[in-house]
């Protein structure tokens, strides 16, 4: 049995940690969830010949004054759980301001290591970083990295290895000798406690006291000591703001902090100041006060005509492979349930939804991009005075972007948003952001009905025009249920860089490996029970009444009008006919016949069922072909007003049952739970009926 | 005493004092804004609303509320 090391990986946010686990070889990697929140948790296991090491990555923190919820996470575990060794990585480039955060960690006195990533950024600007120095200095082992260039990474397994024999823990750090004294004082004090016995944790907790540490108050308030420590500290606090003449005790030990990192900084790292970098220079346009909104504005423009168009080169070929295959199919398995299951079930449902996977891509890629090269962020920063119009802020931004790629990450991204107000308005408007999966039922109908307009400027129009209708209810949700300002908005800018091929390819992968997953598990399951509700229950009495019609019918035109007609009786009398008659009532006066309603319907399970589903009710019976068949039906069959409504609808309702299921996670309030699933439901059908009428 | 939001862009500073509300005061510090460190105004939108700073190879966006809150002395004429 192999002893197992346990690391905590922490670091700022954008140091380039996952780069960094990405590049640890012959490393496992494994995603999953913090307990009990939906916090990503990335854990690395890599086996050598001693021990297994289990690395756990913690979200980005910027301090231990955790601020957002994700920070949260990474303090709880610092603090709760139990690890040998923390793996501290920090950015060559923000050396100073990423040390005032290791010198709170070292406050911990555990066995530490710090690793100086990007070193190469460093290197290439002429400068060095003296390792020894900060070894010497901090008193724990340094290791300079590069993770773009694999310099340095598998020293850190064997660092690991190496501390964890030795039994050598971190420098302490000493403050102020007015500082230290207290500190002193009140680590007495709590070791009076059977909690606080331990020497370095007793330090620990007595420094995170003097920082007003409200999380770290909230443990020692339940424990008998609290009312003798209550009144050392507000005499420490009184006492230290007057010698130091500051507002609060925390700003004095975030200054000592300040000043050790910065004499740190200045005996490590050897590099003369520079002139304008390269990333002020891109600056100067991309954020430029006059320039900037169109330039973004034609960014997002020409990501749009991109998706639709590049798009739709491998879609016919898609299309096209998923036809042959149906028929070659059809005629090749013995006639029956199985083969009509296959081939007027399955396969074009799943192939219509296949065939938007280029679409998809393309718009991932492009807002990978630009997260990746850092513009993300100059996003955000031009649209928060127009966002704090809307009630919304800046940062609300980048998930609502993401919300046109896909709505549950989305939701996941608001959790950068501090204020719960903010947040919840954010995730309530975020559905109006058409997610990629909404694409081909737009595709479809705009092939459909709008093929002579320019269809790339259609479909801007629909992300625009759901854009605006959720920044307006932004607006309204914000007047209405909350009043009070807007979230504070503060916003690290990451310096522009240069997109790693690996991790946008990675990143690609991962989607097309999810989308063909659910394409073919619970598409292909979901469009079987469509298929069987369709085709069941067996109608013999209408068959053979028209069997007969249809063998007297002279002409093949009348003989193809009358199997038209059969399988249009078939449908109505199937379950699934039952099933739209009785929802038809709520969708009639949008104009749409049953088998809309209930494609419509079976999309709150999931958006790429719309078309599917209109695959299978359309196309049954037909020449069975994949989406360009069920255009020209879906022409044919619903006119240019319900298809209209139709877009409306798809535009404004609920999102798919993924999403709503992030979404109750995410928020525990029942009442919000309620109106975040009722209320787009009614909007959606208001706008669909207005339009149906004005029209 | 000045604030960042009285500056210009290319003007260059040094902070002074943090007066803010936690957790935006903790926020600002740990991004760098600290008593002594450099600072310098990058751009700000056309309205003033959002203020591009850089203090230390951080570049921080933040609103005018809070650049309100960064005191600082101006440390040269804008050129
Ligand atoms: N030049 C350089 N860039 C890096 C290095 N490590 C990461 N990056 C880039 O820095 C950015 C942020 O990296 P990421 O791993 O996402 O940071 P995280 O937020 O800490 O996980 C990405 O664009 C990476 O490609 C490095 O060692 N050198």
């Amino acid at each position: 049995m192999l002893k197992t090391i346990k690391v905590a990986i922490v670091g700022q946010p954008n140091v380039g940690k996952s780069s960094l686990i990405n590049a640890i070889s012959n490393a496992k990697l494994h995603v999953g969830n913090f307990s009990g929140v939906t916090v990503e948790k990335k854990e690395v296991f890599l086996k050598t010949d001693l021990y297994d090491i289990d690395m756990t990555d913690l979200p980005g923190i910027y301090s231990l004054n955790a601020y957002t919820p994700e920070e949260q996470v990474a303090k709880n575990f610092l603090i709760n759980e139990d690890f040998d060794i923390i793996l501290n990585v920090v950015d060559a480039n923000t050396l100073s301001r990423n040390l005032i955060f290791s010198l709170q960690l070292m406050d911990m006195h555990k066995k530490m290591i710090l690793v100086v990533n990007m070193v190469d950024e460093i290197e290439s600007k002429g400068g060095k970083i003296d390792k020894d120095a900060l070894e010497s200095l901090l008193g724990i082992p340094v290791i300079l990295t590069s993770a773009k260039e694999h310099k340095g990474v598998d020293e850190i397994s064997t660092q690991i290895i190496k501390l964890k024999k030795e039994d050598k823990k971190a420098n302490k750090i000493y403050y102020d000798e007015r500082v230290e004294q207290r500190i002193e004082k009140l680590a007495k004090t709590l070791q009076k406690s059977p909690h606080f016995r331990d020497d370095d944790y007793a330090r620990f907790i007595a420094i995170r006291l003097l920082d007003r540490d409200e999380q770290v108050y909230k443990i020692i308030h339940d424990l008998p000591i609290f009312i003798e420590v209550h009144s050392m500290l507000e005499k420490m606090y009184k006492n230290l703001e007057l010698e130091f003449d500051e507002d609060s005790t925390t700003d004095i030990l975030s200054n000592e902090r300040a000043a050790i990192a910065y004499n740190l900084q200045m005996e490590a790292l050897n590099l003369k100041d520079e002139d304008e970098g390269m990333s002020e220079k891109i600056d100067n346009i991309l954020i430029h006060p006059i320039l900037g909104l169109p330039i973004f504005l034609f960014f997002m423009w020409a990501l749009f005509q991109l998706t639709f168009e590049l798009g739709n080169i491998p879609m016919n070929f898609i299309g096209e492979m998923f036809t042959q295959t149906q028929n070659f199919l059809a005629d090749f398995l013995p006639k029956g349930m199985f083969n009509s299951l296959l081939t007027d079930g399955v396969l074009p449902a799943v192939g219509a939804v296949v065939m938007f996977l280029p679409n998809i891509l393309i718009l991932f890629f492009g807002l990978n991009l630009l997260e990746q090269t850092g513009y993300m962020s100059r996003a955000a920063y031009l649209m928060d005075g127009f966002m704090k119009r809307f009630g919304l802020q800046g940062k609300a931004f980048v998930p609502l972007v993401s919300g046109f790629g896909c709505t549950v990450p989305a939701y996941m991204a608001a959790r950068t948003l501090k204020n719960p107000k903010d947040r919840i308005i954010t995730m309530l408007v975020l559905g109006f952001m058409s997610c990629g999966a909404r694409l081909p039922i737009y595709v479809l109908i705009i092939a459909a009905f709008f093929a002579n307009h320019n269809p790339g400027n259609v479909l801007f129009a629909i992300y625009i025009g759901g854009a605006i209708l959720g920044l307006i209810v932004a607006k309204i949700l914000r007047t209405v249920l909350f009043k009070g300002e807007p979230e504070p908005f503060v916003m690290e800018m990451p310096p522009y860089r240069f997109p790693s091929s690996k991790a946008l390819f990675m990143d690609l992968w991962i989607k097309t490996k999810m989308f063909l997953k659910k394409a073919g598990t619970f598409i292909a399951f979901a469009s079987m029970i469509v298929w069987f509700l369709s085709a069941y229950p067996k109608n013999d009495m209408i068959t053979q009444n028209f069997q007969t019609k249809i063998e007297q019918a002279k002409s093949s035109k009348a003989k193809a009008a009358l199997k038209n007609e059969l399988n249009a009786k078939l449908l109505e009398n199937s379950y699934l006919g039952s099933v739209g008659k009785f929802i038809e009532p709520v969708f009639a006066p949008l104009g749409f016949d049953w088998r809309m309603s209930v494609s419509v319907v079976a999309g709150l399970a999931a958006k790429e069922v719309v078309v599917s589903t209109m695959g299978t009710l359309y196309a049954v019976g037909g020449e069975s072909g994949a989406s360009k068949g069920l255009i020209s039906k879906i022409r044919e069959n619903v006119d240019f007003k319900a298809a209209v409504a139709l877009l409306l609808i798809i535009m404004i309702y609920s999102p798919c049952l993924a999403a709503m299921s992030t979404f109750y996670a995410e928020i525990p309030q029942w009442a919000w739970r309620v109106f975040y699933t009722i209320y787009p439901n009614v909007v959606a059908w208001i706008f669909a009926y207005s339009a149906y009428k004005i029209l | 005493m000045k604030k960042i939001s009285d500056l210009k862009i290319n003007d260059t500073a040094i902070v002074k004092k943090i007066v803010a509300l936690e957790p935006v005061k903790g926020r600002l510090q740990s991004m760098g804004l600290v008593k002594g460190a450099k600072v310098k105004v990058l751009e700000h939108t056309l309205a003033k609303q959002t203020w591009d700073i850089i203090s230390g190879n951080t570049k921080i966006a933040l609103r005018e509320e809070e650049a309100r809150g960064v005191l600082i002395d101006r440390i040269n004429e804008n050129a």
